[in-house]
This record gives structure tokens, sequence and C-alpha cells, in this order.
């Protein structure tokens, strides 16, 4: 609605408005920004309606969105800092002040860094928030470099791309007349309206679609051609289209000459990878390969919107860079309705990050890059990836991290390994955890601080292409907690980096971020409904331009050496990396280990994403609970028959690396080789009388079903860790 | 669609579905409804067979059919249709919660609530003023929910194109049905 229905309804009931911005993708502020009037009663925080006026969602808002005010009200929310008194992993805390908590957690830091360097702390990054970076600015104001970035987000298709491209190139969704959705959920993830109206309106225009994934979700339903591929394969296919659309000349010849440097290199290379070695490896018949890798080719304004589904394999950058191949060779870059170099916004707020400050000096303490070394600082700034930092932990090298502060982020649900994250917080000297409401390693914490949502608080801004919002305080905040933001500046203040922290004032930090876009936040909060900003029109074929981009690494060269498509990949190969994308197999796997499949004869994979809950979080939220009370594995019809599995029952999933107890849910959409569950499920909900989980064996914690082995887990580019295993699948037998 | 009709109706088409699930946390947000009450749901519809598999969606409630089933099932005469805007009411002070209406719809449409008396989908009378639409159509993002008013004949075609649609749900493989069999 508007905001004058939204105030004129309000009125009517007693109710007052505040025009905000949502906060359910993240504590503190997502990074999404959907505009919603926030609806008050008597002071207390009841319910949500869309903003009309937002450009991102346009009156639209999601399942989460409206979930809203139970999540601030939680039984589970962090009202009071706690200091551990127990045993680690006992959970038993005692209440103490704010002030006391960070003045505890500033001695420690400050002792640390005098007896082990500063990089010995490391901040955990959750998804990107609007407060990620302030955890930079504190990590490069203390001199370490370890920002933990997960290795399985959305960095690692941008530094695919851009180290093949010059960018990452984005869908045109609006003048497309084929889109392949390719481990891409275009509904639940982030926002909820942009990306589902462009797909809703791409189908009423006719463009084909096509979606490529293991499972059938509402996306999918709506496709025209649906490719079940493998979990984890995504190179082995991509490899096999580059092999049709190269061996039977369906490329762009003029773009290859002028703009790609490598072909002849690549034209043999792919010789190999054809669609019947392909079919073994992805589960993809060779003529659907053919097919759609044809009418790829063949499409003129074709589209390839690459998900995050790729980005959890250690063949990721080999699918990633194969797919940016394919839109190379086939000449779908930067015209209409095929994917788009996009020109960064004429209008962005100051970058805070400190990045000036980087340093060989700092660069050379990353405790486990998530880049190689020579391709840091990547688009995020130094950042080593968030499992290493644990594995430093437990094997001390190249030296152990013994301060990790998880800002809005669960390590032990969030990453893979959930065994060896659990023994490295054992492990660990001191353990920060900073949320809005009880997390799955909260008994391992030292200290606990309670986070303000941003629902009760005058700040951040959300700035997204076109759009500059103020967010606006609902209610006062329900516990001690203040916010996310608040927290890094006065832990900077008490270790003496105050004049990196705008002295600890809020207000002035935001203006300073402000000021280049000519507004401050007293501004900003005079715009009800935020400020637009007019977005320029698109120029194509930017080649020359986007094909000599700086990279951010350290004097900035360029990413493409030779000022064209690197087909042949010289500055890999300069590293020690393949120059070209090769196929590498996950750890477990039909193809890589067909003795294991004889007893693990399924795939196991997992949704990163769903339509209501945000990763490991919100559980506890009944409204969002009663959409789906109990984990749940898909599992086709047909696999279930075999095992006497019926729909609802109780079944225990095996993988070599440890078992689930789940419920099992009939999934006609499903390979009949694969099953999947989503991930993050550890939280019980006290509203509604249900427990936790276990984090490890006997849970539904998908995280302790995966290999972490450091030779085969890992692209050894991108970190990408695996989130596929094999499994065994029976029905749950009561002792 | 037409949308000239006193025959008012949240008309639902599965073409703009995303099951999102905005519409029915909307509604139970808005309306405050207990755990397990649901005036609208959003299912999920599969048809055929791996790999040829198709799932369509379904947001579904109260449609205040022409004929409404649950009225005539009702033996105190609790539901009643009214002329002037189609709309199906439900007399919560003489309701008994005997739950023949819930038998009789074809739609698993009647929820019992907190004192027992059915509950449902009224259109939300008293959030649609100042020309905002219920929450459940206001927070679609693909516009599959809007309200309409149309006529009698028009509102049957709807009713038989939801049955279809509930039809092709409880043939499926999988489930058990959520509704009446047909």
């Amino acid at each position: 609605m508007n905001y004058q229905q939204a105030y004129h309804l309000a009125r009517t009931n007693g109710e007052e408005i505040v025009p905000t911005v949502c906060g359910m993708c993240g504590p503190g502020g997502p990074g999404g920004g959907c505009g919603i009037y926030a609806f008050v009663k008597n002071g207390r925080f009841t319910k949500v309606a869309g903003m009309d006026e937002s450009p991102v969602n346009k009156g639209a808002i999601c399942a989460k969105g409206h979930a809203a005010p139970q999540w601030v009200y939680s039984a589970d929310r962090l009202t009071h800092p706690l200091r551990r008194i127990g045993k680690k992993g006992e959970g038993k805390f005692e209440k103490i002040s704010w002030d006391e908590a960070i003045a505890h957690i500033a001695e420690k830091l400050r002792q640390q860094k005098t007896i082990y360097g500063p990089e010995s702390l490391a901040i955990l990054a959750p998804a990107k928030r609007s407060y990620n970076d302030y955890l930079k600015r504190f990590l490069t104001a203390h001199g370490s470099p370890n920002y933990g970035h997960s290795g399985i987000c959305a960095m690692q298709r941008a530094f695919a791309f851009t180290y093949t491209l010059g960018d990452y190139p984005r869908p045109d969704y609006d003048q497309s007349d084929m889109i392949i959705y390719w481990g891409r959920q275009p509904i639940y993830s982030g926002p909820v309206a942009r990306p589902a109206r462009a797909f809703l309106a791409a189908k009423r225009r006719g463009a084909k679609i096509i979606a490529i994934k293991p499972s059938v979700e509402p996306d999918v339903g709506m496709a025209d051609t649906w490719i079940p591929v493998r979990p984890g394969t995504d190179a082995a296919l991509a490899l096999a289209m580059l092999n049709v659309v190269i061996g039977e000349d369906l490329v762009d010849h003029a773009f290859i000459e002028k703009w790609c440097y490598g072909f002849n290199r690549l034209k043999v290379h792919v010789r190999q990878f054809t669609p019947q070695w392909a079919e073994k490896i992805c589960g993809v018949s060779p003529d659907q390969i053919k097919e759609i890798a044809y009418l790829y080719a063949t499409t003129p304004r074709a589209t390839i919107d690459l998900g995050n589904g790729v980005e959890h394999s250690p063949s990721s950058s080999d699918a990633i860079r194969a797919v940016a191949l394919l839109m190379a060779v086939t000449g779908h870059l930067d015209r209409p309705g095929a994917n788009l170099f996009i020109a960064p916004p004429k209008n962005a707020p100051r970058d805070i990050s400190l990045k000036k400050r980087y340093s060989k000096a700092l660069l050379a303490k990353l405790v486990g890059p998530e880049f190689p070394i020579a391709f840091q600082p990547f688009l995020e700034g130094l950042s080593s990836a968030y499992y290493r930092i644990f594995e430093s932990v437990l094997s001390e090298k190249p030296y152990p991290v013994r301060t990790i502060i998880a800002p809005g982020t669960q390590p032990s649900v969030s990453t893979r390994g959930t065994k060896q994250v659990i023994a490295a917080l054992q492990k660990l000297d001191f353990f920060v955890v900073v949320d809005v409401a009880r997390t799955a390693d909260m008994p391992y914490a030292d200290i606990v601080i309670p986070v303000a949502t941003g629902y009760e608080v005058n700040h951040p801004f959300q700035m997204v292409p076109g759009w500059l919002m103020a967010t606006r305080k609902v209610i006062e905040p329900v516990g001690e907690g203040k916010s996310i933001f608040q927290f890094f500046l006065d832990l900077g203040v008490a270790m003496g980096y105050g004049e990196d922290f705008w002295d600890g004032d809020i207000e002035t930090a935001m203006d300073d971020q402000l000021a280049p876009l000519g507004m401050d936040m007293q501004g900003l909060r005079l715009q009800p409904t935020g400020v637009n900003y007019q977005q320029t029109d698109h120029v194509f074929e930017k080649y020359a331009k986007v094909f000599n981009q700086s990279s951010p690494r350290l004097g900035f060269p360029a990413y493409l050496p030779q000022g064209k498509v690197a087909l042949y990949n010289t500055s890999f190969e300069a590293a020690g990396f393949s120059p070209l994308p090769r196929w590498h197999e996950p750890p477990e796997s039909f193809s890589g280990t067909p003795e294991l499949a004889q007893q693990y004869p399924l795939i196991l994979a997992d949704y990163h994403t769903s339509k209501n809950f945000s990763a490991s979080w919100q559980r506890n939220v009944p409204l969002l609970r009663e959409i789906q009370s109990e984990p749940v594995l898909h599992i086709h019809p047909n696999a279930a028959s075999t095992r006497q599995i019926k729909d609802g029952d109780w079944i225990k999933v095996k993988s070599p690396h440890g078992w689930l107890k789940v419920k099992a849910e009939l999934y006609p959409g499903i390979r009949p080789d694969t099953v999947m569950i989503l991930h993050g499920w550890w939280q019980g909900c006290k509203e509604l009388g249900i427990d936790d989980y276990p984090l490890l064996d006997g849970g539904a914690n998908v995280n302790n079903m995966y290999s972490v082995d450091p030779a085969r887990a890992y692209d050894p580019l991108v970190t990408a860790m695996t989130s596929q295993t094999l499994v065994q699948v029976k029905k749950w037998e009561v002792a | 669609m037409a949308t000239s009709g006193n025959e008012l109706l949240i008309a639902f088409d599965p073409e703009k579905c995303t099951q999102c699930a905005g519409c029915q946390i909307a509604c139970k947000s808005w309306r405050e409804l207990p755990f397990g009450v649901q005036f609208r749901r959003v299912l999920n519809l599969w048809t055929g067979r791996y790999p040829r598999v198709k799932s369509t969606s379904l947001s579904l409630s109260c449609l205040h059919c022409v004929t409404p089933a649950c009225a005539a099932a009702c033996p105190e005469k609790a539901i009643v249709k009214r002329v002037e805007n189609g709309l199906v009411e439900v007399d919560s002070a003489l309701c008994i919660g005997c739950r023949l209406c819930a038998a009789a719809c074809l739609y698993g449409v009647p929820q019992f609530g907190v004192n027992d008396t059915m509950v449902k989908c009224d259109l939300c009378p008293g959030l649609s003023k100042n020309g905002a639409a219920p929450p459940c159509v206001e927070t679609c993002p693909g516009e599959a929910l809007t309200l309409i008013g149309i006529s009698s004949s028009e509102k049957l075609l709807h009713e038989e194109q939801i049955i279809r649609l509930l039809s092709m749900h409880n043939r499926s493989e999988t489930k058990e049905p959520m509704c009446r069999s047909f």
C-alpha cells in the first residue's frame, strides 16, 4: 500500500505507522532493502505492509517480512549481554552490562594483539548485510586481514567471472527470448519482488525458460524445460555444452576474433568433454545437452542467470568459467537480451572499509585465503575462508586464530564440517556471539552481545540501485541491546581506535557515509519513502572498457592482461592453476567413488534458500514454522517405495561423515537418485513447544554430512566447499 | 476477467503465483490467527512423472460460492450468502461448531478457532478501505490474487477452475488429499 493508505488505515484502527526498511534478511539491516510500513499499536509492533513507493518491492512483502513482529518479540530474543560461567558448551551464563561486555572483549583483544599479533582475531562475515563494512573496518584498524567470508556465496561467481570476462555479467531479463536459470532460485533468494517479477514478466512475454537444477521448485514448475542435473556436476554439463557449441561451430567468430584470447587452445581442450562423457557425471542425456547448447547458441537474445547452486563444489570455478566462456564464444555479452555489463551506479555512499590501508604485509597474514594470495584483495577486500579459520584453530597452521567474533552468523550450522567446527570452538581461546536471538553456537561463547533489530534503532540507511532510504525506529528496543553498528563503534573506541570509529557516534558515522550523496541522516529521515535516483540508460557492447577494467589487487592491475576475454587464462596459469576449465570430482560421487556408491546409493545436497527462513535463523518464529514445522528430506516416490518409506515417515539419512534423523517428504519433482534437505535446521520454537535438534549426529543439520577433506572438498581457486555427498536412507526403526 | 458484477471474489491466477507464501502469512498476521488456523493456504500441486513432472501453484481461500455448500449443510442456519455482494458470512453466535460445513466444503475452507466456531476468509472488509486491497492481495509480488466483482456465471467458472486444480492435487502420487476427493 502507499503512504496515504497506510496512514489512514492505521488511524482508523488507532495505530501509527513507521515507514522503514524490512529487517528480516539479516540482523541489524539486511542487504535487500524492501520498503515497509510498520504498524504500531500502544507502543507494540503489530503488523507489516509492503511499501508501494519502494522500487525494490513495490508494495509486495514476503512471508518472513510479515512475520517480523513475532521475531522481534520472540522468546529466543537476546536481551542482556552475557558472560559464560559454566564450561564451554554447557550454556551457563551470567548477565553483565553492555559496558562491561565491551571492556571485557577489548581487554582480551589487546592482550592477544600484544602476544600473538592482531591477525589472531578473525571476524566471521554473515551473508552480505548493511553492516559488513563495519566488520572490515574494525579488522583493518586492528591490523588483521581475517574477514571470514563463507567461500560459497556470490564472490565465487564474481571471481571466476571477473578474471574471465572483466566483470560479472547480469542477465537482461527484460529483453531476453530465452532465460536459463542455472542453479538459481529466482523466487526466494533475496528480496521477493524484483527477480520474481522479472521471471513472471519474461514468462508472460513468451520467453523460453529453462531451469537447470536437481529438483523442481516453483520456478521450475513454470519453466518450459527442466534439466535435472546431479548436484555438484554443473562444470561437466557446461563443459559438454562448450564441446557442442564449438564442435558444431555455433560460435560468433567475429566476436572471438576481436575480443577473445586463446580460442584455438580452448577448441582443442573441449574436444574431450563430449555429451556422452558428461552424461555419466551429471546424469543429463546427451540429447538434452545438445538441445540446450544449440538453443542457447542460436537464440540471439539468450541469457544465463547463474545462481548460488554452482558455488558448492570443488569444480565450482570450472563451472562458472565454462559458463562465462559459453557466453563469450556465442557472443552473448553486453548485447540486448544477453548478459550485460552493468555500469556501477553514479551515486554511491562512501566506502568505509579502510581498503586504502591494505598492504603486502597485511595480505601475507591471511590465515586461510578465500582466493589465492596472488588474487587478493578481491571485490569485498581481503578475506579468509570462513571454514579455514576454524581449520587453523585445530591445525595451528599457518597459525591458530585466537578470537572469533560471530556477528549474525552461526558457524556450527552455516559452514561445513560441524564436528570440526565444534571441536574448534571447544579449543578456541575466545568466542564472541553477536546476534538478535539465541544462536546454535551460543553455548560455546565467552561473551554474548544482544543486538537490537532494525526495527528498534534509527540506522542505518539502505542504498540499493535507484533508492536511498532511512531505517526508522519502530519501537523501543525490547532489551538492553544496541545495534550491531554501535557494537563495533563502541568496541573500536574501547580499543583506542576512536578516531577511526567516529568517536563512537553512530549519527556521525552514517553522515560520513552519506556525504558523497549530498545527504545526511536527518535530511533523509524527512523523506518518508526515501529518495529515488534516476538510473542511467544502458550502453551496450562496452568491450574495450570492460575488458580493460582494473582488479582490486594491490596496485590495481587489470583483470584481463590481454584486454580480451580470457578463454585461455594466463593469470591463473602464472599462479599455478589450470588456464582452462576442467572437471574435478566431488569428494563422494557416483562417477568419482563408485565403490562408495554401493553402500551409499543416493546423492545428498541441500537447499540454501527457502520462502520462510533466512539460512539457519527464524525457525523460532511461529508464523514461519507453521509453513514448515519439521525438517524434511525430499525423496522421489520410487526411491522411497523401494525402502518402504511413506510420506511423513521419520527416516535415518547416513553419509560417510554423519547422520540425520528427519522426516521424508515424497517429492515427485526430484531426480530419483538424489535427495535434498533445507540447510540450517537446529532451532526449536518455544512458543510452539518444539525443542532444538542436536547439532551433530541424530539432528537435522545437513552440514554435519559433508566431507571437509582439505585435499578434496575445496575448489582450489575459489574455496567453494562441497555441499554434496552420498547417503543411504532408511526408515527410522524405534528401538 | 470482467470486473463488474456483485459477486465479490479474490480471484487466483496460477500463472502468476510463485508460491512465496506471502499471502498466507500476511493473512495470518493481519487477522491475528492462532497456530493451525489458516484462512488462506498455498499449495503445490504435482502432475506427471519424472522427468516430465510439473508443479502448479494454488493459493486458496473461501471463494464465497454462488451456491455455498457450507450454508446448505449448516443445521443452525449460521451461514448466509449476502445478495448485495455475494459474501458468505458466518454468525458465530449461532454456530455450534458441528463441522458439517467443513465436511460439505469442497475446498477445505472452514477453520475452527479458539471458540471452536467456524471462521474463514471474509475478504477483510475492515482492511480494504482507502483503496487498499486485502493484505493477501496487497502483498502478492506477481498479482496472482485480485479482488474483483463478477457475475454469478463468471464466478461459477472460477469455482470450476479451482476444482480442476484441486483434482490434480488429489490425484498426485504423494499426498493425502488436503481437500475432499472428487
